[in-house]
């Protein structure tokens, strides 16, 4: 699904990625840990279609060259980003947006845009499901919003979407265990055969929730070892340090 | 290229010849200085002068009374109306009220409207203006519906200015929401310079939205002048975007204890077209509120200035002021100034002020684009949200829903 082949990315002259390689296949759920500084939320940034980078290397996407489209696209195409911090816009009602986005993505996929009423009923069921209130979804995107319900949102946003590469960037920051338990049921009640996950944290505990296939650790802009769900745990006890 | 102007008063019907000569002395008084120039602390910011120059070769007083088009009545909302061909009473219809409680006649055009700052524009529209009306509401009489005064014109507009005075009195207890809404539809540059005063008596309440259904060349200038009673509110909208030229200056004398005035404004100003929007809110009386929220979005060449003042007269103790401008500057070539003034003479006042201006917020696009929404439409989204805040206070939720669209046309450019 996801194939990244010696990724350099630089911004503002400085070189933060320097030849990324990783494999994501549908069904797959890969973590990306590291320390702060390694690179993590430049990659999630770059396979979102964020302005502001020089970039070298492959990024293909179901056989389409990702470096060429635009942001919009790519979510037409089925990338999600998981923000690690949800903007807050004022101004624009939460329901309206996702209503404009849901049809959009609708749109580019071949099917019927949804009307309002069956748009409501739809984000409806799915915000019960990870137990947000009705009232957020009247409220202006993100305004006002606790960390866990900025985070909440984005999974809500995931599920409406039903994207093919979900991009979870320090989803599990800024949460409580309640907030985390909700957003990881929600995760995987979605995961299935076709779709796949990248889980960008800095600590094991999501990760007890969301079982991942593999581990890659990244350190200075380059995975530096890849492994089981079993090397959370142990990153845990070493740290990052006394890799390498 | 410089303008000539052809300025006529024997065109204008039954006047005494003491009119005439009040008439006269004014028209003298405009030629002295012409049209308002930068030189003129009022005007630094709105060189009308040159403005007009570059538009204009000439201007001229005559026009001939056939209307442009057939009223088309909004169908949004349950209304009243004010047809006004070139600003004189065409038609009317109250026809969701009770009889006898609401006054409508032609102004009568021997009152002089007294400004603290008068211009050269006051002058010419003293010397040639004609048409307006008069709107009085009896005493403790709430309107039911909003009362919309539709602003139509006469064919073949091209340089001719149009001058008129009027006069809306709410009578103690009474209430009412005013629409100016402006249908122009032609291309022709045209001027119009109003001077409306409004009396809000005890416990009554004034709402007034002007607002504007397309594009138009109208070059407009407007200077409203409000008396406020005891408990009287007041409340101006503007969301006059799609002209050519704008000035609006709303001059506020919170006469007595309690009263209110809020001014609020949404405009997304495109082309070349200038907005100005100045405002003196003078606070006459204790515990009276004034609230003042201006909002502009700039895109292409366009300019927007917000001059507001408030003064405070040391009787005014326990006075509540606000204002806030707020601009979103989307091309190098737009312009934004501002220009808050506070003056106070009481010791017991709660004064604020705020004004900000910047661009859109980059983080804020690429987050709507990751869930799949163009750039462009991204912008407006944003836009939008910027802008509608402004309507929150209207509480008629037809209304508001009509603004909201009204709104988001402008956004689209019309």
């Amino acid at each position: 699904m996801l194939k990244i082949k010696n990724l350099k990315a630089t911004v503002d002259s400085k070189l933060i990625l320097k030849g990324l390689n990783l494999n994501i296949k549908p069904g797959e759920v890969h973590a990306i840990m590291g320390p702060n500084g390694s690179g993590k939320s430049t990659l999630a940034n770059i396979l979102s279609g964020k302005k502001g980078y020089e970039i070298e290397g492959e990024i293909n996407f179901n056989g389409i060259d990702l470096k060429e489209l635009p942001t919009e696209t790519r979510a037409q195409q089925g990338i999600f980003l998981a923000f690690q911090y949800p903007l807050e816009i004022p101004g624009v009602n939460t329901n309206i947006f996702l209503k404009t986005s849901l049809n959009a993505v609708r749109k580019a996929r071949g099917e019927k845009e949804l009307d309002t009423l069956t748009f409501l009923k739809l984000i409806k069921e799915k915000a019960l499901e990870l137990g947000i209130d009705e009232k957020f979804l009247s409220r202006q995107l993100n305004v006002g919003f606790s960390g866990g319900e900025k985070k909440k949102n984005e999974i809500l946003q995931m599920k409406l979407l039903e994207p093919k590469l979900s991009i979870l960037d320090e989803t599990d920051s800024g949460l409580d265990i309640d907030a985390l338990k909700i957003v990881a049921n929600g995760v995987n009640s979605y995961k299935n055969k076709e779709n796949a996950f990248l889980i960008i944290t800095h600590y094991q505990r999501l990760l007890d929730y969301i079982k991942p296939d593999y581990i890659h650790v990244l350190s200075d802009g380059k995975i530096i070892k890849t492994g089981s769900a079993d090397l959370g745990g142990q990153l845990e006890k070493t740290g990052y340090t006394n890799l390498s | 290229m410089k303008q000539s102007y052809d300025f006529n008063i024997k065109n204008i019907y039954n006047l005494s010849s003491v009119e005439k000569d009040i008439r006269k002395k004014n028209l003298d008084l405009f030629y002295k200085s012409g049209f308002p120039n930068k030189k003129n602390e009022d005007w630094k910011f709105t060189d009308l002068n040159s403005i007009l120059n570059k538009s204009f070769e000439s201007i001229t007083n005559n026009h001939d009374t056939n209307l442009n088009k057939k009223l088309e009545i909004i169908k949004n909302f349950e209304h009243n109306y004010i047809l006004l061909g070139n600003g004189k009473i065409n038609s009317s219809s109250f026809k969701y009220e009770e009889n006898g409680k609401i006054s409508i006649k032609d102004y009568d055009q021997k009152n002089i409207i007294n400004l603290n700052t008068p211009s050269s524009l006051t002058f010419l529209n003293n010397a040639l203006a004609t048409g307006g009306f008069s709107l009085e509401i009896a005493k403790n009489y709430k309107l039911k519906k909003p009362l919309i005064i539709y602003n139509y014109f006469s064919k073949n507009l091209k340089n001719k200015i149009f001058n008129n005075k009027n006069s809306i009195i709410l009578n103690k207890g009474s209430e009412l929401t005013l629409i100016d809404y402006t249908d122009d539809g032609s291309q022709d540059n045209f001027i119009k310079n109003i001077i409306d005063s409004v009396i809000v008596k005890d416990n009554a309440i004034l709402k007034n939205i002007l607002i504007q259904n397309s594009k138009s060349n109208g070059y407009f200038y407007k200077y409203i002048k409000v008396f406020l009673d005891k408990n009287a509110q007041y409340e101006n909208y503007i969301f006059s975007s799609g002209l050519k030229f704008n000035k609006v200056e709303i001059e506020v004398d919170l006469n007595e204890e309690n009263s209110s005035c809020g001014v609020y404004s949404a405009l997304n100003l495109l082309n070349t077209e200038h907005q100005e929007i100045k405002t003196r809110i003078n606070h006459n009386a204790p515990n009276c509120k004034s609230y003042q929220k201006i909002k502009n979005v700039l895109n292409d060449k366009s300019k927007g200035i917000y001059q507001g003042k408030i003064f405070v007269e040391s009787i005014a103790q326990k006075t509540d002021a606000y204002q806030l401008s707020k601009a979103l500057i989307l091309d190098d070539n737009a312009e934004f100034d501002a220009k808050p003034e506070l003056e106070i003479y009481a010791d017991d006042v709660k004064c604020s002020h705020g004004s900000t201006s910047g661009s859109i917020d980059f983080e804020s696009i690429h987050y709507l684009m990751t869930r799949g929404i163009s750039e462009k439409e991204a912008l407006k989204m944003l836009i939008n949200g910027f802008l509608s805040e402004v309507l929150e206070k209207i509480t008629d939720i037809k209304l508001k829903i009509f603004l909201e669209e009204n709104l988001e046309r402008q956004i689209n450019g019309y």
